[in-house]
């Protein structure tokens, strides 16, 4: 190989590689910022909640606390989620408001898998149908 | 010297000639960008790989070594990452982009591509065991076991599909194996790859999270698939078709040149448009019931007109055999024109040609379609005995015309002449041997000439490797294979 193409593939590699790594340093850092805060839970006196059990992935546990009032599913609430590195953190953190909105609108837990994001679905699914199961819903 | 001398520099130029001789060319330059562009490509074939890396990286793949499983599983990811890049940038280089013949050869694109082909399939490979073994180690499950809940994951029966189809690709690639295959059984096995890298991608996009939805790294990985399909389907399927339906080529009537040797004239329509240069040659496919599955990589013989074409063939395998037997009037399609044996490639001042058998043929279209002023050129036709001289008046007549000195070198190779470490050019006959002819005596400005080989791939392999030991930079060389 030509020296300059050899220098170029070099410099180029290393060029992407970094930006390749600090990006991922960022978003590893805002996906542990927002983890934090959504484990949160409402509760209000006319509605109750119930949880499911405690779905194993490959990427970490998955476990949702649900609330129904009034014989419907009005939440869905991630307890637990993939959290095997921030790679998986990242994938609970988009995941997530997909699979909460397919729930509600689904009122079961028939829901698709979210591209990307197959072992997180799959455990989501696990663990609200148990949780429905308790609320004697579906 | 040379058993004979067939023509002395002529000086007495006519009028044609002196028009075509006098613009000068920069062929230093034109190197020079040639080159700037190589770089370039390599260096962004090399970037793509990291840049699959960078993908991991930007995923917070960084963090992801953690414990023995995750390191297991980080380096199957990256593995996986590298080898489907490798395999995007094999089908880039077998999509046949006149960019790349251009800047590098057909020859030698088609060389990176099969080099390239073992280290994507280890990788690949890599990527499914390490990742078995790391999910599984993870999970607290053994090889097996996990390889089981691997298969019910959706897409994932597809993507073992795919490393299943990839394996019997290269296997069948595997020259050994190759050789005990009919060479379209052998393309045909080779069109799964396609198959394969096709089945490999729902499972990027789907099981692979660091290519979730929304995501900026789902977009920059299909939009490598889509370039890469729209390249083949481009430049493999639609410009051939496009072209062999454009230009309407039939053929016009075969001559037989030599017992087992035929010319093959073409007509058709604006053939000159093809864009092919001296030395290029065309894939031929003939459309009769026998010879239609079977693609002839065939270079011209001659500068095409607007209406007509020639090919010079041997019969080699049993497909070039029926080729002496075209009946005028059968369809012609063809791709190329490919290959960088043309006065493009030449990077200095002389040119020193050097053909062997069928192998004059590209020679021939070369000095015809060449600006050669007269000393420039100097031609060595070797052959080992006088049935084999195709088209050697033809050329005699090109070189007078074109100033060129023409020597010729007939009779059987030394014995022993194929060892390594015989004495002098082992390509040459015998008797020249003998004599002490060698590449510098045939050619003494060779420091400051392209030296142009076309002839049986072991023939041509001993020329370059005795123009090499003379000290001839290797982008002074330029070889077509020719086994056909």
């Amino acid at each position: 190989m030509r020296t300059r193409a050899a220098l170029g593939s070099l410099f180029g590699s290393i060029a992407v590689l970094v930006i390749g790594w600090q990006a991922g340093a960022a978003a590893a850092h805002n996906a542990g910022a927002t983890t934090s805060t959504s484990s949160s839970s409402t509760s209000s006196g006319s509605s109750k909640t119930f949880t499911g059990t405690t779905a194993q992935t490959q990427f970490g546990p998955v476990q949702v606390k649900i609330t129904v009032a009034g014989g419907k599913l009005t939440d869905v609430v991630a307890v637990q989620l993939t959290n095997d590195g921030g790679r998986s953190v990242q994938i609970s953190n988009y995941a997530a408001p997909i699979l909460r909105k397919e729930a509600l609108a689904a009122q079961s837990a028939s829901i698709t898998t979210v591209g990307g994001a197959t072992y997180t679905s799959d455990g989501y699914r696990t663990s609200l149908q148990s949780a429905l199961d308790q609320a004697g819903l579906k | 010297m040379a058993t004979q001398v067939e023509n002395r520099v002529r000086h007495s130029a006519t009028a044609a000639q002196r028009s075509r001789s006098p613009r000068p060319v920069d062929r230093a330059a034109h190197f020079r960008r040639r080159m700037r562009a190589s770089d370039l490509l390599v260096s962004l074939a090399v970037t793509s790989a990291a840049g699959s890396v960078a993908l991991y990286l930007a995923y917070g793949g960084a963090g992801q070594f953690g414990s023995i499983g995750a390191v297991i599983t980080s380096i199957g990811i990256i593995a996986g990452l590298i080898g489907t890049d490798l395999l995007l940038v094999m089908l880039l280089l077998a999509a046949r982009i006149p960019l790349l013949d251009r800047v590098f050869g057909h020859d030698s694109v088609m060389a990176t591509h099969r080099s390239l082909g073992k280290p994507a399939i280890y990788l690949i490979l890599g990527h499914a065991v390490l990742l078995t073994l790391g999910y599984g180690i993870t999970a607290g499950l053994n090889p097996v076991a996990e390889t089981v809940s691997l298969w019910s994951l959706p897409d994932m029966p597809l993507a073992f599909i795919g490393t299943g189809l990839l394996l019997a690709v290269v296997v069948t690639s595997l020259v050994a194996v190759r050789r005990r295959f009919r060479y379209e059984f052998w393309y045909a096995v080779h069109l799964l790859s396609y198959a394969a890298v096709l089945a490999a991608l729902p499972h990027q996009l789907s099981v692979g999270g660091m290519l979730a939805q929304g995501t900026p790294e789902r977009v920059y990985w299909i939009a490598l698939y889509v370039v890469t399909l729209g390249a083949i389907v481009t430049f493999r399927f639609v410009e051939p078709v496009v072209k062999s339906l454009q230009h309407r080529i039939t053929v016009a009537g075969v001559e037989q040149v030599a017992p087992g040797v035929a010319s093959i004239h073409l007509s058709g329509r604006a053939l000159r448009t093809l864009g092919s240069s001296g030395g290029q040659f065309f894939i031929w496919r003939f459309w009769t019931a026998k010879t239609w599955w079977h693609s002839h990589p065939i270079s011209l013989s001659a500068v095409p007109t607007d209406t007509s074409a020639r090919i010079t063939v041997r019969a080699l395998g049993d497909g070039s055999t029926r080729l002496g037997r075209l009946a005028p009037g059968i369809r012609v399609s063809i791709e190329g024109p490919y290959g960088l044996f043309t006065d493009a490639a030449r990077t200095s001042p002389r040119l020193a040609i050097v053909a062997a058998g069928i192998g004059v043929t590209p020679v021939r279209a070369l000095l015809e379609d060449s600006r050669l002023t007269p000393g420039e050129t100097t031609i060595l036709l070797r052959s080992s005995s006088d049935g084999e001289q195709y088209l050697w008046d033809e050329i005699r007549q090109l070189a007078g015309a074109r100033g060129a000195r023409l020597y010729t070198s007939v009779g059987p190779r030394a014995a022993g002449a194929g060892i390594a470490g015989a004495r002098g050019a082992a390509w040459l006959s015998g008797a020249d041997v003998g004599r002490d002819v060698t590449l510098r005596s045939v050619f003494p400005n060779l420091d400051r000439s392209d030296l142009y080989v076309c002839g049986p791939q072991a023939w041509a392999d001993r020329v370059v490797a005795d123009a090499r030991a003379s000290g001839i930079p290797a982008h002074q060389i330029h070889v077509e294979r020719f086994d056909w």
